[in-house]
């Protein structure tokens, strides 16, 4: 991974999780954040800071992203193929 | 998941729950208002241009965490009073600024203002999602727009100001200065950013205004001193520059409505007059070929309301004006040919100018197939004119033209033709024309002949053709006839003078009334030859011999020994063959031994006698006419530089007055059964009818032959009254009803 296409984001702990910029921009709140005009310390340093977040909780968001950006693309039927899959 | 869990939990029987997220509950008072300085900083560091050192994460919380504790309220309320604030110090710096630097000024602090507006959208998202919608409160954006509106383009200060620069900028690129057009694009689209309303009241209202005036003033001036030509250069020019302004710095919607103010004052204003402009207005642009011109008038006219309709009305009248000067201009009539020929140049031309310069327009068209029809009937005789024309071209006009030529030149004949209303006086004339083309053998090319033909036959019908068809039928049988004639009777004729006879079907060729001529011994042996000949191989049929037309060719040796061969019309061989046993004699003696009518006679000897280089007679007294006592000789001293010398062909010519007479007064007794027929067919389809009505379907179905006169029609419809074809209805004088 490039540097230009990762984020950090850092939990309330401290631990810091690099993701893709294309995983991160899953949430809106994130994605206006790094694409708003003007200056923000955020966009400076591509470290986004969640002092509310806890580790675990910032963890499982990031699993989301992933998740979402695999499987947000295909229709609801073949998703719940795969579902049932895992479940047998 | 909570499923899951309370799935775990029964098969575990633990005491196990979870509990839902709790939020921190504020108890601190001064919570609010805290949280709302933080952010109301940062809004300022914002328009200050400081952004850089805020933490977005940190702002975004603050102001979620107010809405969430239902404090989003204050939130807004903060918001609205800070962002009036910054406006009204961006506002100061605006009014201040000088002269070109208003806009610019107003311009940069449009750019600074989006962009807060951006970055506090961003920071407030979650009050914009979930606040605002519920308390029906303006979304962040919109709310920044309107705020901007109200404090800076509406303040007294900057609104007229600003619309003024605008307009004056405007005024100064329509006079020919350059100016800033990235600067206008954006302080308009700014105005358009703000809602239509503001683009139009606060501009475009204006704008259109002035731009009205501007262009009434200029119309005005150019009008005074331009001719037509040149003023609608003028106004293109401008029309275009209109164009090129709204694609670069205005709203895309006002192009139709400035282009419509331009339209308005530059040429709806002054549409008659420079249609009537004395010297350059349209009549002149036509007479000169002007088609880019004409082209120019009528692209921009299209564009106003009546525009084509002005040209067309114009064009019209003066088509009429000059078709009607063409064909009563007694100059021109006398030569009948030429006469046509102008008329087609007429047609030729407009339909030119109607092809470059006005787009092929159908209407146009029309008006120009309604003028034609309208003036080429103005002269009764044009039916006649136009027989003559083909019949110049059919003997000798066509000769050597290609074929695809021929065609084009008898389809624009046709085109006349078609404007004609009175189709049988053409068809009469035609046929007589027709008849001496084809017995002289003067034809220019049989196959020309034929296609006129089905020309006509695709436009009149089989009737009107059947008998003209019927006459080349004729020829041809002639052809095989004379074949078999001389193949049967070759041999005993060895000396005999060769004849060459053609038999016409009496229906089919022009009445001529039979006229008395004594045929020399040596001719009338042969014609009964033939006759017996004929009707020998045809029964039930009757031969006359029509001695006012045919020719014949006569060798002649002269006085000092002479020999010529003389080419004549069969009148004038009677005559020349008395000569080979008498070498005097009378007008009287002639008269007796040909019984040729006398006006015939005369004729035929004046051509004989005095017409220079073809006088093989020789007449005393030398007077030009025929007196009753002159005395004829031959010419022992005839000369001529040819051989062969034609003396007096038949040739078709314009009637005089009297022929004239004659022929109308025979196409009006053919009209008269054609309009009992057309009655009689009406009333027997419709048994019952009125008399308005019938006139109304006579005339109609007539109308390809010829324009029936309501008074013929009333006197033929008593005539069939009085032979018990109709009847009028006892109790209605004006009803007419057809008895079987």
């Amino acid at each position: 991974m490039r540097k230009e296409d990762t984020v950090k984001l850092i939990s309330a702990e401290g631990f810091e999780f690099v993701v893709d910029k294309k995983a991160a921009m899953v949430s809106q709140t994130i994605r206006n954040m790094l694409t708003s005009p003007g200056s923000f310390a955020e966009t400076e340093h591509g470290e986004v800071t969640f002092p509310e977040i806890t580790t675990t909780i910032l963890e499982k968001i990031c699993q989301y992203f992933y998740w979402s950006l695999q499987y947000a693309r295909f229709s609801s039927f073949p998703f719940l193929l795969s579902l049932l899959v895992h479940y047998r | 998941m909570n499923s899951n869990s309370n799935n775990s939990n029964n098969q575990k029987k633990r005491n196990f729950q979870i509990e839902a997220f709790k939020h921190k509950v504020v108890v601190d008072p001064k919570y609010p208002e805290k949280t709302w300085k933080i952010l109301e900083h940062a809004i300022q560091e914002i328009y200050n241009h400081n952004a850089s050192g805020l933490s977005f994460e940190e702002l975004y919380r603050n102001a979620y965490n107010m809405v969430l504790h239902k404090f989003g309220e204050k939130l807004y309320t903060g918001l609205v009073s800070s962002m009036t604030y910054h406006l009204k110090e961006m506002s100061k710096s605006i009014e201040t600024a000088q002269g070109g630097l208003f806009l610019e000024e107003l311009n940069r602090k449009w750019i600074d203002h989006n962009k807060a507006l951006q970055m506090i959208r961003d920071i407030l998202m979650y009050m914009d999602r979930t606040f605002i919608p519920g308390n029906h409160k303006t979304p962040v954006h919109e709310l920044g727009l309107n705020l901007w509106r109200d404090n800076i383009v509406h303040s007294s200060k900057v609104q007229t100001r600003l619309l003024n620069t605008l307009l004056e900028l405007i005024l100064r690129e329509r006079t020919g200065e350059v100016i800033n057009r990235g600067l206008m694009r954006n302080i308009i689209k700014m105005l358009m950013d703000l809602g239509p309303l503001v683009y139009q009241e606060d501009f475009e209202k204006p704008f259109l205004e002035v731009s009205a005036d501007f262009y009434r003033v200029e119309s005005q001036k150019f009008i005074e001193c331009c001719d037509c030509g040149d003023y609608l250069k003028k106004a293109e020019r401008r029309l275009n520059e209109e164009i090129e302004r709204v694609s670069h710095y205005l709203d895309g919607k006002s192009e139709a409505k400035i282009t419509s103010v331009v339209e308005k004052e530059m040429i709806a204003n002054h549409m008659l007059r420079l249609v009537h402009m004395e010297n350059s207005g349209l009549v002149n642009m036509l007479l000169d070929d002007k088609y880019e011109d004409l082209g120019r008038m009528y692209n921009l006219f299209r564009r106003v309301p009546n525009g084509l309709s002005t040209i067309r009305d114009v064009m019209t009248s003066h088509l009429r004006d000059t078709g009607k000067q063409l064909v009563t201009d007694l100059e021109r009539v006398k030569d009948p040919v030429e006469f046509v020929q102008c008329l087609l140049n007429e047609r030729d031309k407009y339909d030119k100018v109607i092809s470059l310069a006005f787009n092929i327009d159908k209407t146009f068209q029309n008006a120009l197939n309604s003028s034609f029809e309208f003036f080429i009937n103005l002269n009764p005789r044009s039916p006649e004119f136009i027989s003559l024309f083909v019949d110049d071209k059919l003997r000798k006009g066509l000769k050597g033209v290609s074929e695809e030529d021929v065609e084009i030149v008898l389809d624009k004949v046709m085109m006349l033709f078609r404007y004609l209303h009175e189709k049988d006086v053409f068809e009469k004339y035609y046929k007589q024309h027709l008849a001496k083309r084809l017995l002289s053998g003067k034809t220019v090319s049989d196959d020309a002949e034929r296609s006129l033909i089905v020309k006509l036959k695709t436009e009149c019908g089989y009737q009107f053709t059947s008998k003209l068809e019927g006459m080349f039928t004729d020829m041809k049988t002639s052809q095989d006839t004379m074949q078999g004639f001389y193949t049967n009777h070759g041999a005993e004729l060895g000396d005999s003078p060769t004849l060459v006879v053609q038999v016409l079907t009496t229906g089919s060729w022009p009445t001529q009334p039979t006229v008395t001529c004594n045929l020399p011994a040596e001719m009338s042996a042969l014609c009964e030859k033939f006759r017996s000949y004929y009707l020998g191989t045809h029964t039930g049929r009757r031969l006359s011999w029509q001695t006012n037309m045919g020719t014949a060719d006569l060798k002649a040796t002269f006085g000092k020994g002479q020999k010529h061969e003389l080419n004549v019309s069969t009148y004038q061989m009677c005559v020349l063959m008395l000569f080979n046993n008498a070498d005097r004699l009378s007008y009287k003696e002639i008269e007796q031994a040909t019984e040729i009518p006398s006006s015939d006679l005369k004729r035929c000897l004046q051509s004989l006698a005095c017409v220079k280089g073809k006088n093989v007679l020789r007449k005393e007294p030398m007077s030009k006419d025929i007196g009753e006592e002159d005395a004829f000789f031959v010419n022992e001293k005839f000369t001529s530089k040819f051989y062969k010398v034609k003396i007096g062909t038949v040739v078709a010519q314009k009637e005089s007055e009297p022929e004239k007479q004659e022929t109308r007064q025979r196409v009006e007794e053919d009209r008269k059964p054609q309009i009992e027929a057309a009655i009689v067919r009406i009333m027997k389809s419709r048994r019952v009818l009125d008399h308005n009505n019938i006139i109304t379907e006579v005339t109609k179905q007539l109308q390809s032959r010829f324009l029936a006169n309501p008074g013929e029609i009333k006197k033929r419809i008593e005539s069939l009254i009085e032979r018990d074809f109709l009847e009028r209805d006892n109790a209605d004088r004006r009803l007419y009803r057809y008895l079987a």
